[in-house]
């Protein structure tokens, strides 16, 4: 097996801080803790290449240095790409989880790298990569390398890889399904019994957390502003001209309300499972509220409603399309000059 | 309330001259079974098959599944508030031909959340390993019901005919002597002081869907108005409960009802001196906020005050927006000082933890996720296709790639789901 390693200037053995502006440098064999893992990988691997940067350049030149990165690793042809392990340093990590991505989506052979999972690389590349938990501290970096080196021979050897505490990679924050032994409900009268108890038990889906989203400040002046409404309720015209999927969707649609001022059902149709949308087909407007947004617009209260709505299907959604979408949507209210947007939802 | 379930156990359905139990052997007259379904109105005509465990067979659209029971005289009525006059079931005794189902089949495709195929019976192969209804002997019912009679009141004539037969059926075995007997009290007096008291909250229905017209699911109410209400655990296991027409994903049959994984779990741990059952609230999941907030309270406040529980679990029915009502009430359970386990499926289609649940409570942090989303199994043509016209049987022929939510059983969210989402 030929190995190709990437090492920061300290690992490299060329110097501290001081030296973290090195250019990237190619030597030929194995480098400070290389040595070690072509040891622990055994069966003749061979580390045919180390690649050394400093961390500044690194990151100062990432794109640079991951293109010439990737021709010198093509050129060797290697089998298996090992970055690190980077403990909890920020800049190395995020290097080496941008390579080991590179790596694999580029020349498609085995990748591996460690980091600590506060390092701000693993929160970035945790889910793409097997990175191996290293914790912070160096002085267990035989430790880490041999998991290292345990995993990349399953991975190069396109073996079934196991679950996180069992070959100690930092969970990558994915799902896959299996069968046990026992049934739900033998699993939920466990755990209960365990947490009544005060004894520890193993949930098996953790809530995630996610960063709040600030407060907008508020429109300044309604009669001045200009309007628009967004759904997530699959409000579509009749034939579904954009394909809005029902599930999952993964489209979002603009449809005219120019010169429209109440939604007639027969117009319009639902692709959104998950609710029952008779209330809806009946009356559009309970979704969409274009007709008591015609009325405030001409009272005066609102200054305009943008003549097109948005809308997709938010059932069963997941965050992944979601958040693109959103992203999506918010760049073209925001090119249409939209003031405020009002979202419905069922 | 004592419930005295008789069990007979089945080992083969077999077709003889008049319906009779030989032993572990159910002999079945088509002829009578008939005269049982043709007596339910709008139904036209019956066809019947049976199909054994391990055949290479597949029927759908599956209907519902039901465990042959019948009660002997003295205790509660067969089917309470459906087949009889509504009192409180869940005493005396009731017979059993265990290993024996009575499945019924749906004559269109259900569409939207069933998917195309519906809900399927996969009696071999992979996914077959993953459903406890693959190991039954099936009597297959396919009834063809009136052109043109609204979809409300044909599924309450698959109702009908279903729960009369397995009546039927298992009342052969009134004057048989069971092979065992298992029993179901509550009520002894031995002092438990010192176990934890635990109770059961389950969802029966969600909002996502009004009640179809006539659907019978809690003593033949539809839930339209209902707050969580007490019921002693034997009434979820004899018959005062059905799962609405709309089983979203897969989720739940009346033979989990019957054969509740959940109940039956926790009376084995009561009977171990494990912990004190102290009994059950049937609820469901809300609409809106407004009744979010009010059955969810009161869903809560029963296990607090009427139960007097130390700690709870709690299942959901349905799909996404239950996981709200069943998180809420798990939150302000907790709130209490009332330890929580809560069981959901995994919404995840893009098999990311981020998006699996509808909650992230802290206190909310005992969960058992039955996944499903990341199952799914390329299945191959069978010798068998079991379906009500030539149309759906077409569809079934195979090979096509099924989801683990399309089969039936598999994904269960009554607790009998042995699928587990592993986060890696």
């Amino acid at each position: 097996m030929r190995v190709v390693h990437y090492l920061n200037q300290f690992f490299g053995g060329v110097g501290g801080e001081e030296s973290a502006g090195l250019p990237l440098e190619a030597r030929d064999g194995a480098v400070g803790p290389g040595n070690l893992l072509e040891q622990l990988l055994g069966d003749g691997a061979r580390v045919v290449m180390t690649l050394v940067c400093g961390d500044n350049y690194a990151v100062e030149n990432q794109q640079a240095m991951l293109a010439a990165a990737l021709e010198k690793i093509a050129a060797a042809k290697a089998d298996l790409f090992v970055a690190g392990p980077c403990f909890q340093a920020g800049r190395y990590g995020m290097v080496a989880g941008a390579l080991c991505c590179a790596v694999q989506g580029k020349i498609g052979i085995s990748v591996i790298t460690g980091m600590a999972p506060e390092n701000p690389g693993a929160d970035l590349y945790r889910e793409s990569l097997f990175i191996i938990d290293s914790g912070d501290n160096p002085a267990k970096m035989r430790d880490v390398l041999t998991r290292m080196a345990s995993l990349a021979k399953k991975l190069t050897g396109k073996e079934a890889i196991g679950y996180p505490k069992d070959e100690g990679y930092i969970p990558r924050g994915l799902i896959r399904d299996r069968f046990v032994e026992k049934t739900a409900a033998e699993r939920l009268v466990e755990m209960v019994l365990a947490k009544v108890k005060g004894e520890p038990f193993d949930s098996e889906m953790t809530a995630p957390a996610f960063a709040p989203v600030p407060m907008p400040p508020g429109v300044k002046d309604l009669r001045k502003a200009k309007l628009m409404l967004i759904t997530d309720g699959g409000l579509v015209p009749k034939g579904n001209p954009d394909k809005i999927q029902g599930s999952a969707a993964t489209r979002w649609g603009v449809y005219s309300i120019k010169g429209c001022d109440d939604l007639k059902g027969e117009n319009y149709e639902i692709s959104h499972g998950g609710y029952d949308p008779q209330f809806v087909r009946q009356d559009p407007d309970r979704l969409v509220p274009l007709d008591v947004m015609r009325e405030l617009e001409r009272d005066g209260y609102i200054g305009e409603l943008y003549n097109e709505f948005f809308s997709t299907s938010g059932l069963a959604n997941p965050l992944s399309n979601t958040r693109r979408m959103g992203r999506e949507m918010a760049e073209r209210a925001k090119q249409l000059g939209i003031d405020a947007i009002i979202l419905t939802s069922t | 309330m004592p419930l005295t379930l008789a069990i007979h156990p089945v080992k083969e359905i077999r077709s003889g001259a008049n319906t009779r139990l030989e032993g572990t052997i159910l002999v079945i007259a088509e002829d009578e079974l008939r005269d049982v379904v043709l007596k339910v109105p709008g139904i036209e005509s019956v066809d019947f098959a049976i199909v054994r465990p391990g055949e290479s067979c597949r029927a759908g659209p599956i209907f519902d599944v039901v465990e042959p029971r019948a009660k002997a005289p003295g205790g509660s009525p067969d089917w309470p508030g459906i087949l009889s006059a509504p009192r409180i079931a869940g005493h005396g005794t009731t017979h059993v031909l265990n290993g024996a189902a009575v499945t019924l089949l749906r004559e269109q495709s259900p569409g939207e959340s069933g998917g195309t195929m519906g809900y399927v019976l996969e009696m071999s192969g992979a996914a077959a390993e993953g459903s406890h209804y693959a190991t039954l002997n099936h009597l297959i019912v396919i009834p063809h019901t009136q052109p043109g009679l609204p979809a409300h009141a044909q599924q309450k004539s698959y109702r009908s005919a279903q729960l009369r037969l397995a009546v039927f059926l298992a009342r052969t075995a009134l004057d048989a002597i069971p092979e065992r007997t298992q029993e179901f009290d509550l009520s002894s007096d031995e002092n438990r002081t010192a176990l934890p008291r635990v109770a059961y909250v389950g969802q029966i229905f969600s909002r996502q869907r009004k009640p179809e017209p006539d659907e019978q699911i809690l003593y033949g109410g539809d839930t339209d108005g209902m707050l969580p209400t007490l019921l002693h655990p034997n009434e979820w296991l004899d018959g005062a409960l059905l799962p609405s027409y709309h089983v979203s994903l897969g989720g739940a049959g009346t033979y989990f009802y019957q054969n509740h994984p959940v109940i039956t779990e926790l009376y084995r741990r009561h009977e171990a001196g494990e912990l004190n059952f102290t009994g059950t609230v049937a609820t469901i999941a809300s609409a809106d906020n407004f009744d979010r907030e009010r059955n969810t309270r009161f869903g809560a406040n029963l296990v607090k005050w009427a139960l007097k529980a130390d700690a709870c679990v709690l299942t959901k029915f349905g799909g996404g927006v239950p996981h709200t009502d069943l998180s809420e009430t798990a939150r302000i359970l907790e709130c209490e000082g009332i330890k929580t386990a809560v069981q959901v499926t995994d919404l995840a289609r893009d098999q990311r933890v981020e998006s699996a649940l509808l909650f992230n409570f802290p206190e909310v942090n005992a969960i058992v996720c039955i996944g499903g989303n990341s199952t799914k199994w390329r299945v191959p043509p069978v010798a068998r296709v079991i379906a009500a016209n030539s149309d759906l049987a077409e569809i079934l022929a195979g090979p096509f790639e099924i989801d683990s939510l399309n089969v039936v059983g598999v994904a269960n969210q009554q607790g009998a789901s042995r699928l587990r989402s592993m986060v890696y």
